[in-house]
């Protein structure tokens, strides 16, 4: 035999190494005709979830309901990542060959891409043959899951931004107990808060371009008129959309405002005078902050963006397991469950008829802060396509809205950004609509 | 490991000693016959989990790279070299690849320079040593994702650990999570900090393999310290030095976990990106599998030249 070295073994440990990395890292996955649509049996309800809010105990408590009012289905919970993201990888590994699930968690940024090629189930002929009533879903919520006049998905843990603000600091700097009316009162107030607060806390702090700030920042944007874009056509350029941006840039540049990865901890630990948060972020700071804790509508009227996640069925699986998930998906997001769901995790209730359910008044009279985002609801709007329909949308308009915050030329970096999310359009959306 | 090999260092000075072995007596063709049998059936169970799930999706990946698939779609359309093209082109690769490079080099120079300077000063009989070897070691056991969530609190601006020892000396915290050198420098430092214990425990297993008696003979000779740590050391650990440099490398390019948590790969959309996570972040985030495969495919093209660059200098090492 030949004798086998110390640097051979090394070098073909090494090359066995690299390889394993590429395969690894790379998808490695050929694309299939869309999963088997196997597994489950037809009387066993796979849900797929990330547990929004921490929800998998009231989930549970759902389940249990469902299963006692339908003694022949099954509904198996299943951990699918631990956010929306995992929950669509997961999703994308079953779509090339796994088990497919029967009801899966989808974002407002995630659906649209399994809808556009196919592997989500229009609702819409579901629907009608079980004549489940969809006038009961807030109209702004039931219509983001609209493609080509169909819907594939039904709103599940639906979230909006809330303006928190430190009530003993609004009081410190002489302001009326209530949030801006618009961004250019705040402007006023800002200096005002910057001097109660002292040089070693911050006046308004906000989440990055890695962690949503293209989320928060589009209510400024809607509120000097501009947009992230008109249906398709990106609108960066837009003067009014610039002026959001510069806006934003002056706020940093001023040091009435600072970026974190999350600013939920800082505002509860009461070193931040205020900030644009998600409803869902509400159970933790009420809890936690040692402070007032006041939350107001987003400045200006109507300019507030929905969020959150529905949830949708796999359109390969059969036309029976269909039916049983379509039965769960309106049992988990009825009136009663809503409710149940909305007053353990923050989230909004997703029926309109919930809010005049007695337990629901009754919670929201305890807790006026919880009524601030229910009251918000009608105001709420539908994001801008090019964030949250376009891949990569709220990441590539994140990037560019940290280099604004970091002071590089606002018209520069939104005309690129107009360049970048039209060729995106081009090359991944255009031939597929309408297809 | 050492046992498992011949005598590649057969020839090197620091290791002549006893003559060379004639070798075992001639055998007969069954016994060779035999031998390649056994080894083929020792070989076998790994070399088809190598061919079943790394082989196979390695091809199956560079395949990928020149298709335009949608993660989503249940359709791959042949794009020929764009997916090439577009990469070379893009301005985005040049941060990607700066970054892979500054975060590679730093950590596997650093990890292995001062897990080599642990292990020496840990090989000596020092009280308590035990203890501290195993506190060293430590943070390699622990799960990126855990020491990604720990380290977020040590370097946050507001309330960290840093800040607080940087305001002690009258320094203001840098903004770790908002400019990109400083947010590279926090990952890096943070790989590094869990995966020293690997470097030292590697080198310290090493020292403690290594003969003795050439370092006291060079000592009675009168060589210095370091002349004995250059000239006698070294070679000795030349191979341990050749199989970290590789292992440490390849686990550095695939750091993904730590960048993950703590960074996303921001600040400014890729201030601490790397080539595993644009695969990433093109495969699941911009759904370009095509792309994805791509980039994952020029990783492997890049990491397989360094490999052998890096067996061929061992190689140029051993002859010289």
């Amino acid at each position: 035999m030949n004798e086998f070295s110390r640097r051979g073994f090394l070098g073909l440990a090494g090359a066995a190494g690299v390889a394993g990395l590429a395969a690894c890292a790379g998808t490695g996955t050929a694309p299939s005709s869309g999963g088997n649509g196997g597994g489950a049996s037809s009387n066993t309800i796979e849900f797929w979830s990330n547990h929004p809010g921490n929800s998998k105990p009231v989930e549970q408590q759902i389940i249990k309901a469902f299963e006692a009012a339908n003694p022949n289905l099954k509904v198996k919970l299943v951990d699918a990542g631990k956010n929306y993201e995992e929950v669509a990888q997961k999703f994308n590994a079953s779509l090339a060959g796994g088990q497919l699930p029967d009801v899966v968690v989808v974002s407002d940024v995630t659906w649209f891409n399994f809808a556009l090629n196919k592997q989500l189930a229009p609702l819409d002929d579901l629907l009608s043959a079980a004549k489940i009533d969809t006038s009961d879903y807030v109209d702004a919520l039931y219509n983001d899951y609209n493609l080509d006049d169909k819907h594939f998905a039904l709103p599940f843990s639906r979230s909006t931004p809330l303006f928190y603000y430190n009530k003993d600091l609004w009081k410190a700097a002489g302001l009326e107990d209530r949030g801006p009316k618009d961004w250019d009162e705040f402007l006023t107030w800002a200096p005002k808060l910057k001097a109660a607060a002292g040089s070693d806390k911050v006046v308004m702090e906000l989440p990055d371009g890695s962690n949503y700030l293209d989320w928060v920042f589009q209510n400024m944007v809607w509120g000097y008129g501009g947009a992230y874009s008109k249906e398709w056509t990106p609108t960066f350029s837009d003067p009014n959309t610039v002026k959001a941006g510069k806006y934003l840039q002056d706020l940093a540049k001023n040091g009435f405002l600072k970026l974190s990865k999350d600013p939920a901890p800082d505002f509860t630990a009461g070193i931040v005078g205020c900030s644009m948060m998600s409803t869902g972020s509400l159970g933790g700071v009420a809890k936690d902050a040692k402070f007032d804790v006041g939350t107001a509508f987003l400045p200006g009227d109507g300019n507030c963006p929905t969020g959150g996640a529905g949830v949708g069925i796999p359109a390969n699986i059969t036309d029976e397991r269909k039916k049983n998930a379509l039965k769960f998906i309106e049992f988990l997001t009825n009136a009663q469950n809503t409710v149940t769901f909305t007053q353990a995790t923050g989230y909004m209730p997703v029926r309109k008829s919930a809010v005049d359910l007695p337990e629901e008044k009754a919670f929201l009279e305890k807790n006026p802060n919880a009524k601030t985002a229910i009251e918000q609801l009608p105001k709420t709007r539908s994001q801008d396509n090019v964030r949250v329909l376009l891949p990569g949308g709220g990441a590539r308009i994140g990037k560019a809205l940290d280099q604004v915050v970091q002071g590089q030329d606002v018209a520069t970096v939104f005309k690129a950004l107009d360049a970048e999310s039209q060729q995106v359009f081009d090359s991944q959306i255009k031939s597929k609509l309408g297809a | 490991m050492q046992s498992s090999v011949t005598d590649s260092r057969r020839d090197t000075p620091v290791s002549a000693g006893p003559p060379e072995q004639v070798g075992p007596a001639p055998r007969r063709s069954s016994g060779k016959a035999w031998e390649w049998t056994l080894a083929a059936l020792l070989l076998l169970p790994n070399l088809v989990l190598l061919v079943v799930f790394t082989y196979r999706p390695l091809l199956d990946n560079i395949r990928l790279s020149f298709t335009d698939w949608n993660i989503s779609s249940p359709v791959a359309n042949p794009v020929g070299l764009a997916n090439y093209v577009e990469w070379f082109g893009r301005d985005d690769t040049r941060v990607v690849v700066r970054n892979t490079l500054v975060f590679t080099v730093a950590t596997v120079g650093i990890s292995m320079a001062l897990g080599l300077g642990l292990a020496l000063l840990l090989d000596q009989k020092l009280k308590g040593r035990n203890l501290v070897r195993s506190v060293v070691f430590a943070p390699f056991v622990i799960s990126g994702a855990a020491v990604g969530i720990a380290f977020q609190f040590v370097f946050d601006p507001q309330f960290g650990l840093v800040r607080d020892l940087l305001a002690r000396v009258g320094a203001s915290s840098p903004d770790f999570y908002q400019q990109p050198g400083w947010a590279l420098f926090m990952v890096t430092v943070t790989y590094i900090w869990k995966n020293l214990g690997y470097t030292f425990v590697i080198y310290l297993a090493a020292l403690q393999g290594r003969r003795a008696d050439l370092d006291e003979a060079a000592e009675i000779d009168g060589a210095s310290a370091w002349t004995r740590f250059r000239r006698v050391l070294m070679p000795q650990l030349r191979p341990t030095t050749f199989f970290l440099s590789i292992t440490v490398l390849l686990s550095s390019v695939q750091v993904f976990d730590i960048i993950n948590v703590m960074t996303r790969g921001g600040p400014q959309g890729n201030g601490t990106a790397t080539l595993v996570y644009q695969v990433y972040q093109e495969t699941f985030v911009n759904q370009r599998a095509g792309y994805g495969a791509t980039v994952a495919t020029i990783m492997f093209v890049i990491l397989l030249a360094v490999t052998v660059v890096q067996v061929r200098f061992m190689d140029r090492g051993q002859k010289s």
